[in-house]
């Protein structure tokens, strides 16, 4: 019974098959926003499932260039770290696997996917694949200081009210505080850090202003530009999916609470907030803006987030 | 068991790849304006793609020059399959005002052969989307003839 459990878990509920699902629609719902804010009609919200469709029927071709094994397996790696993430993300209440450290354990299978990605651009050998992977490490280290000085600032604010000031590094009791005293959101302390977290995760799911690693019209799509049918289509669902975790992440450290105590209603609540969170941090920003440059990009999430960051920490540090 | 969804999805979802091979850049100017928001050819799904590799219909411009012609038959070969090639306006069908010039090597049909082909010099927006419209059941019947 257990093993079914934790398979259904690993293949249909917060797994595989919810998470891409939820995270192709929220893709659409971006590309459909941007639109309308062209003043374009844009697609239908489900293009990117036909995208994915499509891609498995085509051809696969692989580079003679390319180490053929690494070259096929890099985009399953990627996909297998982000369904593991998706069981430690609470929806409300509801956890598939709750631990005493869960945070740490998703930031780093979080990197996991950004290096398959550079693992898998490497392994096709092209001169524009070189040139994405060295952007992607660049952009790696650019949003990991903030992102961890985010996540820091929420364990210790919670850490002091339930841990006795021990920083606590555990999701389902970050809900249970929220469930306590109101959504994070609403504490002034903290507005800070959320502003800087939505600033990440443009950069963390590779979308506009922030896409230097993936430029379509410089360098073509960079570590992609080789590859072709399935694989593809399994890096276009990695970025989907890293769309949803990265605002389910939001809405659980920043908009959870009780709930309303029914499981169906809890999960459409948190998709419902995360397609807002899409809206406002990944749609709107790619429409009002162009790309930055490699080193401006380093530059600003070396001061303006991880400065808000810091402000956040400080406060909640000497607050009480 | 996915066979109808795939086969809806090469309907719903053609991606362009555009390659000029000389052209004037009159051409090139109005596969741009098709995907502006006044005639918005995402609508339809189509996207243009950087790499041949990620494309569905390869668009051509342009009487094909010698320096092109190496570069424009590798890269067609680096298109997965199925495919569609679409010549945009007069010059690939005939190489245009360029014909008998030392330098050009054209037409298209001499290289591989063409699906649609869109006249014109250089041909309209509509005239294009149409011709589109055109290669997605191109594209259809392409993957239906694949096993």
């Amino acid at each position: 019974m257990v093993v079914l459990k934790y398979l259904f878990n690993v293949l249909v509920f917060p797994g595989l098959l919810f998470s891409a699902l939820v995270g192709l629609l929220l893709s659409g719902l971006d590309r459909k926003v941007v639109a309308r804010m062209q003043k374009r009609i844009g697609p239908p919200i489900i293009q990117p499932i036909y995208d994915f469709f499509k891609l498995l029927g085509k051809e696969t071709i692989v580079p003679r260039a390319a180490s053929r094994r690494t070259f096929l397996y890099a985009p399953v790696i990627g996909l297998l770290a982000l369904v593991t993430v998706t069981l430690f993300i609470p929806i409300y209440k509801y956890t598939a696997i709750s631990t005493v450290a869960d945070i740490i354990v998703i930031l780093y299978l979080l990197t996991i996917p950004a290096v398959a990605l550079i693992m898998g651009g490497a392994a096709s050998g092209s001169p524009y694949a070189g040139v994405g992977i060295s952007r992607e490490m660049v952009a790696i280290i650019s949003y990991e200081l903030p992102l961890v000085i985010v996540l820091l600032t929420i364990g210790k604010h919670v850490g002091m009210a339930l841990n006795k000031g021990v920083i606590t590094f555990s999701l389902s009791q970050i809900v249970s505080y929220q469930a306590e005293f109101g959504p994070m959101i609403t504490n002034w302390r903290l507005i800070p850090a959320a502003l800087a977290l939505l600033l990440i995760i443009p950069i963390k799911v590779g979308s506009l202003p922030f896409d230097i690693a993936e430029a379509e019209i410089e360098i073509c799509e960079g570590p992609l530009v080789e590859y072709s049918g399935a694989p593809l289509a399994i890096f276009k669902l990695n970025h989907a999916i890293k769309m949803f975790i990265m605002t389910s992440l939001f809405v659980t450290l920043f908009l959870s609470g009780k709930g309303t105590g029914i499981l169906i209603l809890d999960i459409v609540l948190q998709v419902l907030l995360s397609a807002v969170i899409v809206v406002i941090s990944i749609s709107t920003l790619k429409a009002i803006t162009a790309r930055l440059k490699v080193e401006q990009v380093l530059k600003f999430f070396w001061t303006y987030p991880t400065a808000l960051a810091l402000i956040s920490l400080i406060l909640v540090w000497i607050g009480r | 068991m996915f066979k109808k969804l795939i086969e809806k999805s090469f309907e719903k979802s053609p991606w362009l790849f555009h390659l000029n091979t000389g052209s004037c850049n009159g051409c090139d100017i109005e596969i741009v304006s098709v995907i502006t928001p006044r005639y918005d050819a995402e609508r339809m799904g189509f996207k243009l793609t950087g790499s041949p590799r990620h494309a569905d219909i390869i668009l051509v411009t342009g009487p094909i020059t010698s320096q092109s012609r190496d570069r424009l038959i590798r890269t067609l070969a680096q298109v997965p399959d199925p495919k569609v090639v679409v010549s945009i306006g007069s010059c690939p069908r005939s190489t245009n005002v360029f014909n008998g010039s030392y330098s050009v090597e054209g037409p298209l049909d001499k290289y591989v052969p063409i699906d649609v082909s869109i006249a014109g010099c250089p041909p309209k927006p509509e005239a294009i989307i149409d011709g589109l419209a055109k290669a997605i059941e191109i594209l259809r019947e392409k993957r239906r003839a694949m096993k």
